[in-house]
């Protein structure tokens, strides 16, 4: 008890020092999933769009398989993209291997299948009238697309925040494909809050645990609250 | 305006519309009335270029859009349709009203005098910044009339347009379909399950039954002179005798209808197998057999005294069941009740007979 | 109303993260590219920081990021094997011979020793204390068979540390997949590092094999003592070796010889002969250079920088 009480303390104290060590830890997490996020983003929402709106055979079982892929383990596309960019793998010449770059593929490939399967729940759940409605005042293609994205944007931004959520929190990638290196500079590291959490508890060092936990899950929670409100709209 | 010839549609095995051919004039209001499933709302989809037919061909001023696709943007936009169920964007009134002009890339100025003209027209002037879905079913109804009259739309089409709306906003709705059709010659199309509406409003309705139209007609000529004993079921004749033409010469026919003898003026000769619709309002009753010659009168029991409203609608059973419809004074007057004996009467005239099957 | 909220919610997320930004990413000095140097090695050269200490001094010298993988023996061969990496710092005299014949690695080059300790919970109840390692593993062996509070915690991880234990379990006498491994509750497999493995022994007050540079670097925080020093089989070495370019052109050959020469250099050895004496009171680590013969190994490997 005496070491949870002490290591809050400490945590408490490098948190509101902003301790160097442990805010580029936060930094890069942050950095990592916000770019992944997007990256998936400009992916997705496309995709979405297109699968939503296509007819073609195997639609729906494309749609089922993406549904599937919701709950596809971490450590799985950490494997997956390890092989990818390892050097003996296919774009081993890419010498991505243990950078922040690899971490930042390996979540934007975790968080696609999540956020592309809801943005086509949010495109389907647009009212067939409202769509009739656009067709019928003489929208183009591109009209009807925007508006109806429009329509469903909460519905969307909430997927982006799902998805970042997810990509935030995971540990299983970022360590098989980073390496969870603390090297001297900014961007030669790819230690985050999960790898970094995973590592100082392991070896016993609860303070910093805490401070990176707290962090991590003050992030997760303010992600949370901005979905639940979008919800309600 | 808008012709359809031919025209068939089915969902799989299902067929919803078949064979169905039909003109609509440039500036009428045409009300299209029938069940429920019987196609109108398909109708409308159909011409609105919402879906395609699967047989047959649609012409709006002349164009065929299905064939023609290149047209099918053109053609669209001449039309501007209003849908049952509500259907705002989630943003503000004068957003949603302005979604056309903005497709048509019409200049900002230009937008905002339209709109605000138009929500005047609707009676929502003021309510341009209010968000759309926070409105009132009937408000959302008129903001969705709004953006469709904002584009000047050649033809207006309309699916059950007030159907599931209060009273006043029905009244609203209607006093706007009429004025538009008058001020700005519109054509205007709607469907309505609310045959008095399609009464009140159009020059010619339509009765949808079966895929097809089995009538059109002015309402006059639709309520008193149904097409066959399905229309006239649907329309609210409510005496419907099926019989047989006896003997027919000269416009006159005795009809027997299952023993009893009726005569009505009818173009059909012996043998033929018809309906006879007679409205209630024609049929009179009197206690006794007023003996007026030419009329049928047939006597009978009285099997239901109903109230409607101010009304009576008394049912009499003599050889066939005949619905007359009286005043409660005149009911009283006569005090006929359940097991009266009384005679039913009513002229030739009001038998409008058609081919049965 | 809501449209402020969601605002004000990012709002502060940007800032949370401008500032972390700010304060986490120091010093970025470079304009110019540093070169890179990807070094994969064992947990206990890590988890000691000697490798920090020493990868700073170097980086300062060089102009370059030393980025350091730190797996185990195992992993760490196995990265080197799929070209992955520069350099690889392991301890395992076996497995390196049979990686450097197969031709993945070169330039081999001892730069450190310590010996391994076997630990455990200060009141010894299987009652090692003393013995030979090869008599210590069979008396906990036989005795956690009997007795559910003697438990002895593997790395598991295919280390250089866990080679090294599965040596003493064959001088021993023992099979050790067949004898030891999955052969009761009383031996453990925890597949971390060195470090986590000891904090995971002192968890359990259980017995565990550790080097002594780990364990005196982690002492202050466990419970567990040194029970078994002494003994040949105890020796441990630690070498550094280049990825051979001719396998992987990619590979930064030039620094990967820099840094196995820095490890081999006078001023390094000497680092690495004061690492943690005033810290712990005794080196974490020996250097190799005076003691090649004594740890059995060549003296070219030991002083001949790489050409």
């Amino acid at each position: 008890m005496y070491e949870i009480i002490e290591g809050i303390a400490e945590a408490a104290r490098l948190i509101i020092t902003l301790d160097p060590g442990v805010m580029s830890i936060a930094a890069r997490s942050i950095i990592v999933s916000f770019t992944a996020t997007v990256a998936a983003t400009l992916i997705s929402i496309p995709l979405g769009a297109a699968i939503n709106f296509g007819t073609f055979r195997g639609r729906t079982s494309l749609i089922n398989l993406i549904q599937t892929l919701y709950s596809l383990p971490t450590v799985i596309v950490g494997l997956l993209i390890f092989l990818l960019i390892s050097r003996v793998g296919p774009f081993g010449f890419m010498r991505l291997l243990f950078t922040p770059t690899a971490m930042i593929i390996a979540q934007t490939v975790l968080v696609l299948p999540i956020m592309t399967g809801l943005t086509i729940s949010a495109l389907s759940g647009v009212d067939t009238v409202i769509r009739d409605t656009l067709h019928s005042l003489g929208a183009t293609r591109l009209q009807f697309l925007a508006n109806v994205m429009k329509e469903a944007r909460f519905a969307i931004l909430t997927a982006v925040a799902v998805g970042f959520g997810r990509a935030i929190s995971e540990v299983g990638a970022a360590i098989l494909v980073g390496g969870n290196i603390m090297a001297s500079s900014f961007s030669g590291s790819t230690r985050t809050l999960t790898t970094a959490i995973s590592l100082e508890t392991s070896m016993g060092n609860i303070p910093q645990s805490i401070a990176l936990g707290t962090i991590l899950l003050a992030i997760a929670l303010g992600v949370n609250l901005v979905i639940t409100r979008m919800q309600h709209r | 305006m808008i012709e359809c010839i031919d025209v068939a549609k089915r969902f799989g095995t299902t067929a919803v519309l078949a064979g169905l051919t039909a003109r609509i004039e440039a500036g009428e209001i045409f009300a299209i009335i029938g069940p429920s499933g019987s196609g109108k709302s398909t109708l409308l989809r159909l011409i609105d270029l919402l879906d395609t037919p699967t047989e047959g061909a649609i012409r709006v001023g002349g164009a065929d859009a299905h064939r023609e696709p290149e047209q099918s943007l053109a053609v669209r936009r001449k039309m501007g349709m209003v849908f049952q169920k509500p259907a705002v964007f989630n943003t503000t009134v004068y957003e949603n009203v302005a979604i056309g002009l903005r497709f048509r890339g019409e200049g900002m100025a230009a937008i905002r005098e339209k709109v605000e003209d138009v929500l005047r027209m609707v009676g929502l002037a003021g309510y341009e910044e209010r968000r759309a879905r926070t409105l009132s079913g009937g408000e959302m109804q008129r903001v969705a009339l709004a953006r469709a009259m904002v584009i000047e739309p050649e033809v207006l089409l309309l699916d059950e347009p007030t159907a599931n709306l209060d009273p006043v906003s029905v009244a609203l709705i209607e006093d706007l379909i009429f004025r538009l059709n008058r001020d700005r010659g519109t054509t205007i199309v709607f469907s309505t399950h609310d045959m008095y509406q399609g009464q009140r409003l159009a020059h010619r309705v339509g009765v949808l039954m079966k895929g097809v139209f089995a009538q059109v007609g002015t309402p006059r000529e639709v309520f008193t002179l149904p097409a066959s004993r399905e229309v006239a079921r649907f329309v609210g004749v409510e005496n419907v005798v099926d019989g047989v033409v006896a003997a027919g010469e000269n416009g006159t026919s005795v009809i027997d209808a299952g023993g009893i003898r009726i005569r009505a003026h009818s173009p059909f000769g012996a043998g033929e197998a018809v309906s006879l619709c007679i409205r209630s309002e024609e049929i009179r009753i009197a206690a006794t057999s007023g003996d007026t010659p030419g009329r049928n009168s047939l006597p009978g029991t009285v099997t239901s005294v109903v109230p409607r409203g101010p009304f009576s609608k008394v049912t009499v059973d003599c050889g066939v069941a005949l619905s007359s419809i009286l005043s409660w004074k005149a009911a009283d007057g006569l005090g006929i009740g359940e097991g009266s004996r009384v005679v039913v009467s009513f002229a030739p005239e009001s038998v409008h007979v058609v081919r049965r099957g | 109303m809501q449209r402020r909220t969601i605002f004000a919610v990012a709002a502060v997320m940007v800032a949370f993260l401008l500032i972390c930004g700010c304060t986490g990413t120091t010093t970025d000095p470079t304009p110019v590219e540093k070169q890179q140097l990807r070094i994969a090695t064992t947990t206990s050269l890590d988890d000691t920081k000697l490798l920090n200490h020493l990868s700073s001094i170097f980086e300062e010298q060089h102009n370059a990021e030393v980025l350091i993988i730190s797996a185990g023996t195992g992993k760490a061969l196995e990265y080197g094997q799929r070209g992955d990496v520069d350099v690889l710092m392991v301890h395992d005299r076996a497995r390196e011979d049979t990686f450097l014949a197969d031709g993945y690695g070169i330039n081999r080059r001892v730069f450190a020793y310590n010996f391994f300790i076997l630990v455990g919970p200060e009141s010894d109840p299987a009652g090692i204390k003393g013995m030979t390692p090869e008599e210590a593993f069979s008396t906990i062996r036989e005795k956690g068979m009997a007795d559910e509070n003697i438990v002895f915690v593997s790395r598991g991880d295919a280390s250089g540390t866990h080679s090294k234990e599965q040596a003493i379990w064959k001088g021993a006498g023992f099979d050790y997949a067949k004898d030891i491994q999955g052969s009761g509750d009383w031996y453990i497999e925890a597949g971390t590092g060195m470090g986590a493995t000891l904090t995971m022994a002192n968890e359990k007050e259980a017995y565990t094999l550790s080097d002594i540079g780990t364990y005196l670097a982690y002492k202050g925080d466990l419970d567990l003592v040194t029970l078994v020093d002494e003994g040949d089989i105890l020796l441990n070495v630690y070498c550094a070796m280049q990825i051979n370019p001719e396998k992987y052109p990619d590979v930064n050959s030039e620094l990967a010889k820099d840094w196995v020469n820095f490890m081999i250099s006078d001023d390094t050895q000497k680092e690495i002969a004061s690492f943690g004496v005033d810290k712990y009171g005794q080196p974490l680590f020996y250097a190799a250079q005076n003691d090649w013969a004594k740890i059995g190994v060549t003296e070219a490997e030991v002083s001949v920088p790489i050409a």
